[in-house]
């Protein structure tokens, strides 16, 4: 069987010790944000990357603006029983059909003392089949922006 | 900034579709009810300038994607051969 549209593009992240890799992700592999990320508002395409050596952290590296990175994990890895909860508003927004199987992506972020936590409360949220994403911020939640990270 | 006075279940009307009514307004604050199309999002300035703010250091600091990852697992950074 056909994979369909896999968000997760098969480029390794751009080398970030030496010189600037350029980074050319196919057309089908770009993500689209429509309102971009809070803070990076400018920045609408995104691409979805696996460093080998990180499963199962991702990276979510921006192609406009500043290009930012942004390294993810699924959240159901940090909380096995994470409650994955859209509003109408939000799959209308994702264009989710009953079927569709949505992308979960938490954002993790390192602390200055060699601790990292997890944005369990604004996960992003990417439709593979439509390829467009956007971070879900609900009103209630449950979880925190930083919940402690292990691995 | 445009400032408007607004009674109880008066409205204000933002360009196309946007509406803002005050639903209840007290002493220690105002119930605002808003309605707007799904594709704009709604939400408390407090919430929304925190998760920008985590956005904004988790990008500064994912440069360092192999020392984190390595820290992340309890190991000492990478070493290069």
């Amino acid at each position: 069987m056909m994979q369909p549209n896999s968000p997760v593009a098969q480029t390794q992240p751009p080398d970030t010790g030496g010189d600037t890799v350029e980074l050319v992700p196919r057309e089908e592999d770009i993500v689209t944000f429509p309102g971009g990320l809070p803070g990076f508002e400018s920045c609408r395409r995104f691409v979805v990357m696996s460093p080998g050596e990180a499963p199962p952290l991702q990276c979510l590296q921006g192609l406009d603006a500043s290009r930012p990175t942004f390294l993810t994990i699924d959240p159901a890895l940090v909380l096995r029983r994470y409650r994955r909860v859209l509003s109408p508003a939000d799959r209308l927004r994702l264009e989710a059909r009953e079927d569709d199987t949505l992308l979960w992506m938490a954002v993790v972020t390192c602390g200055v003392d060699e601790t990292a936590t997890v944005n369990l409360r604004a996960p992003i949220v990417i439709n593979p089949r439509v390829m467009i994403g956007f971070q879900v911020m609900p009103h209630q939640s449950l979880y925190p922006i930083r919940h402690p990270l292990k691995l | 900034m445009l400032v408007i006075g607004r009674k109880r279940d008066e409205a204000i009307v933002i360009g196309d579709g946007i509406e803002i009514r005050v639903l209840r307004s007290g002493r220690d604050g105002v119930k605002l009810g808003v309605t707007a199309p799904p594709s704009v999002s709604v939400h408390r300035r407090e919430i929304y300038d925190l998760i920008r703010a985590e956005n904004q250091w988790a990008a500064r600091h994912s440069a360092d994607l192999p020392q984190l990852v390595s820290r992340l697992r309890g190991r000492s950074a990478t070493r290069t051969e």
